[in-house]
């Protein structure tokens, strides 16, 4: 008798704790239609790991949790392929987050495709003022329907690292505006006579930045996003001559001698030892000279070094750059469709792509902000020429690699030092990276 | 009846023992095998992505496999790789574990010293070699210029030595392991028999070759079984060295190879293939190498 009562109120309580439960959620989920507490939105953003972003990220969110009394499950990791195969089998698995900070270029075909996400146009329907800090036409459209999907934070510019100390030792002027080919090969001829390497790059890790702007040498802004159909055509010619003058820089030896073999830490380390005097790299490397809040930067004298536009040639100008926009936040279809969620979903959207938040992710950055970024007062000589040279900008083109596919864009740069060593034509690397590109 | 014979005619126990690993072994082990067979046939664009369809025709990836060039060079340099695990660890292990045996004092000092390399993660291990083998600042590029200044610096990476620079770290880290396993067979054979022969008057070299190395036939036979098989395994140290089959896809083994194609160009269907090549010869070589080096009793 004893037992069954025993067991009578264990399951009465049991019982109870679950209509408990039940209570709990419905308030929740009430209170979340007003956005005004208790929803928990699952987040997943490629601020995870290491990036630099990291902290601002985590500090910009938190804000958001504090004003509003929703919770971010957060799932942040390190952008890479692995993480984008991940996000796409979420996806696929029906296990997608409420909101997604991921690419707007063609790894995120799929997603508007199978219209797992909401688009601006449709959001503003319900939400008027919805990423109204944002210029619509730097948002990032969508490649599947030229229609904007996401609100993004952080741009990316890709631009020419200078040592000015092995510069001034050669006798050459720090390249200005009107920086032309002809003329940097002349200085890299300059420079290797006096016994320094050209350019800091490795071939085998890190090409594309070289192939980028090599082929965009070729072309022009209007033309620099177009694929080749065939690796004969006239953009596939194009790529070609890209590539020959890749080779021409290998052949004259103003790549590191270990290019082909050299991780790309090594050969900018030579570039930061006052080895070598130029290096292509983006927006992100900044963090790496000026250091973040808990790390040193890697430089002695952040002044022995600046940034320049990179040589220009034919129809394209120096001051015509690579960059652009190339991640934002979406809000995913599955959280847009639950009423408990939808404002919760936006409004974190919203606190996450303030003036304040996206200038503290990075203000010299190429931005979709109305206002442009707010620069602090105390910023180093490097941010500064980076805001100057921001404020020079004849044109803005992302990058050609990010309309390739994965497979394909891999096949064609691991092809690169094929090209270079002269094991394989350019035209039989671009022929062999098209044939992967489905 | 006793207990113990009790124990053997209950079955009951013993399976509910076994059933739990049997089950975990089915469903992370011979499963995916299975399903990665399947895979092979499909074409599969994505990690995590669903096969999409039938390759045309079902076995173009084992077509692929014979014209690939880049799986040639795999297979070419993994039997390099076993050839000289065989020869260099096997053998330099042997040959470290008969002059210990002959000291009398520092014994057990070797014996860590030798094992330590073991003991360290591979990942860390092919940080620190390409400490070493750094082409500008490295370790023995260093050495060299002060030995003789003003010489070339030597890329260790390049055609000429990639397969110097990643076959010595290989053999480095796993010559303290056979040298343990054959160093405790050492141990086992009876000083009498030394002693034997030392009244018959045989040399040094003698009871090397005739007592020593006919009664270590067994454990010698189960370290080259183990260092032909784990040739085979062989990934993580080379891949944190030479990456995508640096230089100029000179230095691919299948591990590597697998790992790239699969996870470097989402290409999961011909990533499978070459996985169903790395277990069939695994196979293969495990029961030729314990055929040709079956134990006997000695």
């Amino acid at each position: 008798m004893i037992k069954k009562t025993i067991a009578l109120t264990l399951a009465a309580l049991v019982g109870l704790s679950v209509l408990s439960g039940c209570k709990n959620d419905e308030e929740d989920n009430g209170s979340g239609t007003s956005g005004k507490k208790g929803v928990t939105i699952s987040v997943v953003t490629s601020f995870g790991g290491d990036d630099g972003n990291r902290q601002n990220y985590e500090k910009a969110y938190q804000a958001f949790e504090k004003a509003t009394g929703n919770k971010v499950s957060d799932n942040s990791q390190t952008s890479n392929e692995t993480w984008k195969s991940q996000v796409m089998a979420d996806f696929q698995t029906g296990a997608e987050p409420d909101v997604l900070f991921y690419f707007n270029g063609v790894d995120s075909n799929k997603l508007i495709q199978d219209k797992k996400v909401v688009s601006i146009d449709e959001i503003r329907e319900v939400y008027p003022d919805y990423a109204d800090n944002m210029k619509d036409d730097w948002m990032g459209a969508s490649p599947v329907d030229g229609k904007n999907y996401s609100v993004p934070v952080n741009g990316f510019w890709e631009l020419l690292f200078v040592n000015k100390k092995v510069l001034s030792d050669c006798g050459v002027d720090i390249p200005g505006a009107d920086y032309t080919w002809e003329q940097f090969l002349k200085d890299c001829e300059t420079i290797k006579q006096k016994g320094y390497t050209p350019i800091a790059a490795s071939l085998f890790e890190v090409p594309h930045y070289w192939f980028e702007y090599t082929v965009f040498n070729h072309g022009n802004p209007e033309n620099h996003l177009e694929v080749p159909s065939s690796a004969t055509d006239a953009i596939g010619k194009k790529w070609q001559a890209g590539m020959e003058d890749i080779k021409t820089l290998f052949s004259k030896g103003f790549f590191p001698s270990n290019t082909l073999t050299a991780k790309d830490a090594d050969t900018f380390q030579l570039f930061a030892d006052g080895k070598a005097a130029f290096a292509i790299d983006g927006s992100w490397k900044l963090g790496w000279f000026t250091g973040t809040d808990n790390q040193a930067g890697n430089v002695d004298n952040i002044d022995d070094f600046t940034i320049c536009f990179v040589p220009g040639s034919g129809e394209r100008k120096a001051t015509d750059i690579i960059g652009g926009i190339s991640m934002g936040y979406y809000i995913t279809r599955k959280a847009w469709d639950d009423p408990n969620k939808q404002k919760a979903c936006v409004d974190f959207v919203e606190a996450m792509t303030t003036d304040e938040v996206v200038s503290a992710f990075g203000v010299t950055n190429v931005t979709a902000l109305k206002n442009g970024t707010i620069v602090p007062d105390d910023v180093d000589s490097m941010t500064k020429r980076a805001i100057d040279l921001m404020q020079e900008l004849t044109a803005t083109v992302p990058a050609v690699q990010d309309q390739l596919t994965e497979t394909a864009r891999k096949a064609l740069f691991a092809d690169i030092q094929n090209v270079v060593s002269g094991k394989m034509t350019a035209q039989q690397a671009i022929a062999s990276a098209l044939d992967k590109n489905k | 009846m006793d207990n113990d014979s009790m124990i053997f005619k209950k079955k009951g126990p013993l399976l509910v023992f076994l059933l739990p690993a049997l089950a975990f072994m089915a469903l992370f082990l011979y499963y995916p095998f299975i399903m990665n067979i399947v895979n092979s046939f499909y074409q599969i664009t994505g990690l995590g992505n669903s096969p999409e369809q039938l390759n045309q025709p079902w076995y173009a990836n084992y077509q692929r496999l014979f014209e690939d060039p880049y799986m040639a060079t795999a297979l070419k340099n993994t039997l390099i790789l076993m050839i000289t695990t065989i020869v260099f660890q096997v053998g330099i292990a042997l040959i470290l574990a008969l002059l210990i045996d002959n000291i009398k004092k520092g014994v057990q000092f070797f014996r860590t010293v030798y094992f330590f390399p073991i003991v360290i993660s591979a990942t860390a291990l092919g940080l620190l070699f390409n400490l070493i083998f750094l082409y500008d600042t490295g370790m023995v590029n260093q050495i060299i210029q002060s030995i003789k200044p003003g010489s070339e610096l030597i890329d260790w990476y390049d055609e000429n030595h990639f397969l110097f620079t990643m076959l010595l770290p290989v053999m480095w880290q796993y010559v303290g392991f056979y040298f343990v396993i054959i160093a405790t067979g050492l141990n086992n054979i009876s000083p009498e028999i030394y002693e034997a022969a030392r009244v018959d008057g045989t040399s040094g070299f003698q009871r090397v070759w005739y007592i020593t190395l006919p009664l270590l036939r067994n454990v010698l036979c189960t370290c080259l079984t183990l260092a032909i098989t784990g040739a085979l395994k062989v990934f993580d140290l080379p891949w944190v060295m030479f990456g995508a089959g640096m230089p100029l896809n000179k230095s691919w083994l299948t591990g590597t190879y697998m790992y790239d194609i699969t996870f470097g160009y989402a290409d999961v269907d011909y990533g499978s293939a070459i996985a169903i090549v790395i277990v069939v010869l695994g196979v293969v070589i495990s029961m030729l190498a314990n055929r040709i080096f079956r134990e006997r009793d000695i």
